[in-house]
């Protein structure tokens, strides 16, 4: 599903280099749940976001399903989000002036479809995470674990092949983060949605198909 | 897109409530502005109905006040020394009610029916050559108007536009001061000045010997100012008198303007800066806002927007709130005309309430394009964790 090959990551400023990420070579393959452990700094982020296509490799390639997508326009690297990606974060990234149920429905803003459809995508993403009779409130009226799964709703309201999330349980108490684990496990084994989630959480980490270690920019295990 | 902008704007109302506000009042300000401007160029723009390069004009000193045997042999002999003077076409005589001086005389009548109300301006049968007033009906005084029984008067075309619409009125009797022939319509004859509307006028003739004290001279074209000395040196022999005052009427025509365009320059000025603060409060604003609004932009981007979409959204939010702002603003200002709340002409409004909407959308969209454009260059990765 997803290649990476050689992956490097380096921020340069005028006196500094830093390489965030060294040589990353990773399968994905379809329908996996992967996660990935490291302490603080050691690239995890970056690694999610070059998965994402949030961030540009400064040297390798990555392949999703076949295709080498290191020659994508900008709005080809858009629209491979959209339809592809499902992106959920450890600060949730709610926009706090809109519904649940607008918030659920922002990926489909970008796709040519019906308000209408809209709506009942997003509803039935709401439903399936158990916030159907939330759809009105705003994110301010929410719980954390709430807030998740309304990401979560939003994340999936498009039908993407691959979730990407960073730290999803990271601000969440263990009763949350469990619950929310077990939305993502369930999308995984029913829908077959590849996974690749960065976690500090070892106990997260061991419920997943494979876990990988990061340290320093590099793959240690 | 435009319905979610909608949601998104109504859910904070609030903080969008005062930039529709400013939007609105700079509107207000810039409609009141754009009408007194148009309105007033809109006279300007009218022609005055005579000439005034190559007039001279000679503001006699107290000839009126001396006996008038006398004075009536002192104006004889200068329109006969003027006369002589080749550089000078045509004279004409005049009261004290003169192109540009300030002067008028207000008469009204309500014997005819309705209350007509005039300015009345006595001439000589040589104004119209020297003015080179313009006869669109009827004829000019000649000098047996003199000694007519029943005065005749030449009348503008506004004078016939308000009193007697879509009338030939040319040999027709009214009432104003007694009973009245008009003989003739003129299409203007401004002579208060360029800012000044199109008042009823009427002229009535005088014998250019009684009660004058001013003349008005036709001049040959390109004569040189250096006549003027000769010129007063005459006039000054046959009067007896030093204190005249020769004047050029186009000089006069720009002195007598320049107060009101001073006024305009100074309201379009303050305008200018006022749309200035406006575009620049604008700028800090929605700059202010992306900057605030960096994690949204960098979710909108992870979510699947382009930079075309990003830049589009914060455009549509801003041509929203400013669409809402000029509604409200034209919903004010159109009652102007549609309760007639002044005489003066609906078109005046209607246009200062077409060119303040182009100039307000011109100017947020300005503001609006670079914050937006920068909003949409900042990068996914580095916005979602500033948050």
């Amino acid at each position: 599903m997803i290649k990476l090959k050689n992956i490097k990551k380096v921020y340069r400023t005028k006196t500094i280099e830093t390489t965030a990420l060294n040589d990353i070579d990773l399968h994905v393959p379809k329908g996996e749940f992967l996660s990935i452990m490291g302490p603080s700094g050691c690239g995890k982020s970056t690694l999610l976001n070059i998965i994402g296509l949030l961030d540009a490799p400064s040297d390798g390639n990555i392949l999703v399903a076949g295709k080498s997508i290191k020659n994508y326009a900008s709005k080809e690297t858009s629209r491979f989000r959209n339809e592809k990606l499902g992106f959920i974060f450890q600060s949730f990234h709610l926009i706090p002036d809109l519904s649940v149920l607008d918030n659920v429905e922002l990926p489909l803003l970008y796709r040519s479809i019906s308000s209408k459809e809209r709506r009942t995508l997003a509803e039935e993403a709401l439903a399936s995470v158990g916030l159907a009779n939330r759809k009105s409130h705003f994110p301010s009226q929410l719980s954390g674990g709430q807030k998740q799964r309304v990401a979560i709703a939003r994340a999936i309201v498009g039908n993407p092949e691959i979730i990407l999330a960073d730290e999803p349980t990271g601000n969440l108490d263990s009763v949350m983060g469990d619950e929310i684990m077990g939305i993502l496990t369930k999308l995984n084994k029913e829908e077959g949605t590849t996974i690749v989630m960065v976690t500090h959480d070892e106990r997260m980490a061991k419920k997943t198909d494979r876990l990988i270690r990061l340290y320093d920019g590099s793959q240690v295990a | 897109m435009i319905k979610h902008v909608l949601k998104l704007l109504w859910n904070k109302k609030a903080s969008n409530a005062l930039m529709i506000l400013e939007i609105f009042l700079s509107f207000i300000v810039l409609f009141f502005v754009l009408s007194y401007v148009f309105f007033n160029l809109g006279k300007v723009n009218q022609p005055l109905g005579f000439e005034t390069i190559d007039i001279w004009k000679i503001q006699l000193d107290g000839v009126e006040q001396r006996d008038s045997l006398e004075a009536v042999t002192t104006l004889q002999n200068l329109k006969t020394e003027l006369l002589s003077m080749e550089e000078i076409e045509a004279v004409s005589f005049t009261e004290s009610i003169v192109p540009f001086q300030n002067s008028q005389w207000r008469t009204g009548s309500a014997d005819n029916g309705f209350q007509m109300t005039t300015l009345l301006v006595p001439v000589d049968e040589d104004l119209k050559k020297v003015m080179g007033l313009n006869i669109t009906e009827g004829r000019w005084f000649n000098e047996d108007d003199l000694n007519s029984s029943m005065k005749p008067l030449i009348v503008n075309q506004e004078f016939i536009d308000r009193y007697y619409p879509n009338k030939s009125m040319v040999d027709s009797t009214f009432i104003l001061n007694g009973d009245r022939k008009i003989i003739g319509v003129i299409d203007q004859y401004r002579y208060i000045g360029e800012f000044e509307e199109n008042h009823p006028t009427v002229l009535s003739i005088a014998p250019y010997f009684q009660n004058m004290s001013a003349v008005l001279l036709k001049m040959k074209g390109n004569t040189p100012t250096a006549f003027e000395e000769k010129l007063s040196q005459r006039i000054a022999n046959t009067t007896k008198s030093t204190g005249n005052v020769i004047v050029d009427l186009e000089k006069e025509r720009i002195e007598n303007s320049r107060e009101s365009w001073v006024l305009i320059i100074a309201l379009l000025a303050i305008c200018g800066f006022l749309c200035l603060n406006v575009a620049l409060g604008l700028f800090g604003v929605l700059w202010y806002n992306i900057n605030k609004r960096k994690a949204e932009i960098g979710l909108r981007q992870a979510l699947g927007a382009n930079g075309f979409d990003i830049t589009k959204q914060f455009i549509l939010e801003i041509l929203v709130l400013t669409g809402i702002a000029i509604l409200i603003a034209i919903f004010f200002t159109i009652q102007i005309p549609l309760l007639k709340v002044t005489e003066y002409p609906n078109s005046l409004f209607y246009k200062s309430i077409g060119f303040s909407t182009l100039i307000i959308l011109i100017l947020v969209t300005i503001c609006a394009l670079f914050p937006s454009v920068q909003a949409a260059k900042i990068t996914p990765a580095n916005s979602l964790h500033e948050d």
